[in-house]
């Protein structure tokens, strides 16, 4: 058993699991993406009939053979960023190189037979928002009513139609949600230059469940703030603490998880004052100990157990 | 109504709109431009009561769409896009480089948004969509050369096998990619291209692994045992035997290999 971790060590999520990779004795690697000047690689595939893909990394301190990783967590950052590679400039040698290591290993982890979280194909549906919704909607979530225009008359009708509705990003690109509100009335037309995203807006209690395998951790965030995650931007405050789903609930996580291939994934609802649970999105990259560290769920022991082969759906 | 999305710089999807048209067909290019047009309107709910998942909230709740600069409306109390019938998608993704009506500072992040919409937007027609997108890939699933050969690999097909490598300090030389001696264009169920049926036989099956319906597989010779050398999303369209099988496929043909 050899796990390969990816990414930069410091970064939350990676250097809590590898901490628990080695409290828990499992044998594992850790590619810095920091040293990706120093960073070989070689991808073979097609060559050996009873293994189709191998290939090797090497750097200035450790060699890795790709076919003795049995499992994977990957959570790198686009090479391009890293500073040593944006000051060497756009095609640069170093950036050539760069772009051609993070393709190299992307296309590994999408072949490899190594347990992987997460693929990045399967990862891919988070950037469009509302394909991804529709993923979650036939799974059987309630997901709130949603458009995607350019016409403004349009959006006038959906606002009068849910009294109250906000407006986000339809790609991957991080926005905050923001309510739509009657200072929008003179922007409205520019809805008119890209198709742009709708949402009624639901009231209740937001709630962020990790799936990890088989396991569930739920957590209630209770925050005043359209969107928790920059209440602090406004001053007001979130408290996130540990809860327990409903039973059905906790499965329909689960099955969702199983349906979209992300062995982990944060999944974001919300339980409105009638009892209704929403589905708003599936993060595939979730940056967990953020909730970790409020609520002091052993996450990041259960993605290490993860890797190790444990609670695999 | 058959729609071809594509840049407005591709002669090739332009000459096929004229080449269906002038056969009485139906026919419009979507381009980048159009999702820059008034008359959008994708909607997605809960409440899932007509065939398209679309709210019965309200009579204004049908989806539209804008195809050639003109907004497709509804006629009656029939869902605008029905209309439309098949779709050739000729975009891999939307670029910055297409937006030029669009101020410099915005076009990268509107191009994102505009492809994402695209993704969503395609994968949810119930026509045939050639190919549907993924949502990694506007032609399809985003395969890199090795995955297309490990792909071909699993099914048992001979495979010219594919290496790669980087380094900032050994010398690597550039991949240089198989030059095709012999292509098949896959369409649905035909397969264009001089070559024996076995081979014809993997490029369906090739296509099939990758879900698509349109594709050409690159091998190395017309007969068996030819190596699989690689497969391309991009299609020569130009091809009148390409054109004439995509507009069976997309108006309901089942002709065969």
């Amino acid at each position: 058993m050899l796990i390969l971790l990816w990414g930069i060590t410091e970064e939350s999520p990676l250097a809590a699991v590898h901490s628990e990779l080695t409290s828990l004795g499992i044998p594992s690697v850790f590619l810095d993406q920091r040293d990706i000047l120093d960073t070989e690689i070689e991808l073979s595939v097609g060559n050996i009939l009873d293994l189709p893909v191998q290939g090797q990394i090497r750097t200035w301190y450790q060699k890795i053979d790709l076919s003795e990783i049995t499992a994977a967590y990957l959570r790198p950052y686009d090479s391009r960023r890293l500073p040593q590679i944006a000051q060497a400039g756009v095609n640069s040698p170093a950036w050539q190189h760069a772009i051609a290591v993070d393709d190299t290993l992307m296309s590994w982890s999408e072949m490899t037979p190594a347990f992987v979280i997460n693929r990045p194909s399967a990862m891919a549906a988070n950037g469009s928002k509302p394909y991804q919704l529709e993923q979650i909607r036939s799974l059987g979530f309630k997901v709130p009513e949603t458009l995607v225009t350019t016409d403004p008359e349009a959006v006038r009708s959906f606002w009068k139609l849910h009294g109250d509705i906000i407006y986000k990003s339809i790609s991957g690109i991080r926005s905050k949600v923001s309510r739509v509100g009657i200072e929008h009335l003179e922007r409205l037309d520019n809805v008119s230059w890209c198709p742009t995203q709708f949402q009624q807006y639901i009231p209740g209690r937001d709630y962020r469940v990790h799936v990890v395998g088989t396991e569930i951790f739920a957590s209630e965030v209770i925050s005043q703030a359209d969107d928790y995650r920059y209440a602090a931007e406004n001053d007001e405050s979130t408290e996130i603490r540990a809860c327990h789903l409903p039973e059905e609930v906790e499965q329909q996580c689960r099955v969702l998880a199983k349906a979209i291939n992300l062995p982990l994934c944060g999944i974001d609802l919300r339980r409105t004052p009638g009892g209704d649970w929403y589905c708003f999105e599936v993060n595939p990259s979730p940056g967990f100990t953020y909730y970790q560290q409020f609520t002091g769920q052993p996450i990041s022991t259960a993605i290490a157990n993860l890797l190790a082969g444990k609670n695999r759906i | 109504m058959l729609v071809i999305v594509a840049s407005r710089h591709d002669k090739a999807a332009e000459a096929l709109v004229a080449n269906w048209a002038a056969h009485g067909h139906s026919v419009s290019l979507l381009t980048p431009e159009d999702l820059s047009v008034v008359g959008w309107r994708h909607y997605l709910s809960s409440i899932d009561v007509g065939d398209r998942g679309e709210s019965t909230t309200s009579s204004t709740s049908f989806s539209s769409a804008v195809v050639g600069g003109v907004a497709i409306s509804t006629t009656g109390c029939a869902n605008a896009l029905d209309q439309i019938t098949g779709v050739l998608t000729r975009l891999p993704s939307i670029f910055e480089q297409e937006l030029l009506h669009i101020v410099p500072d915005d076009r990268a992040y509107i191009a994102t948004e505009m492809n994402a919409f695209l993704i969503a937007w395609l994968s949810s027609l119930k026509c045939p969509v050639l190919n549907r997108p993924t949502p990694t890939y506007l032609l399809g699933p985003a395969w890199r050369p090795e995955q297309w050969v490990y792909a071909a690999a699993q099914l048992g097909i001979p495979v010219r096998p594919v290496r790669r490598q980087s380094s900032m300090s050994a010398n690597v030389c550039a991949q240089v990619l198989e030059k095709s001696s012999v292509k098949v264009t896959v369409v649905g169920d035909r397969c264009l291209g001089e070559v024996e049926k076995t081979l014809a036989s993997h490029a369906r099956r090739i296509a099939d692994a990758a879900e698509v319906d349109l594709l050409t597989v690159h091998f190395s010779s017309s007969e068996s045992p030819a190596e699989f050398l690689g497969a391309d999303l991009w299609t020569d369209i130009s091809a009148p035997d390409v054109g004439d099988a995509i507009l069976e496929y997309l108006s309901g043909g089942d002709a065969k290999c």
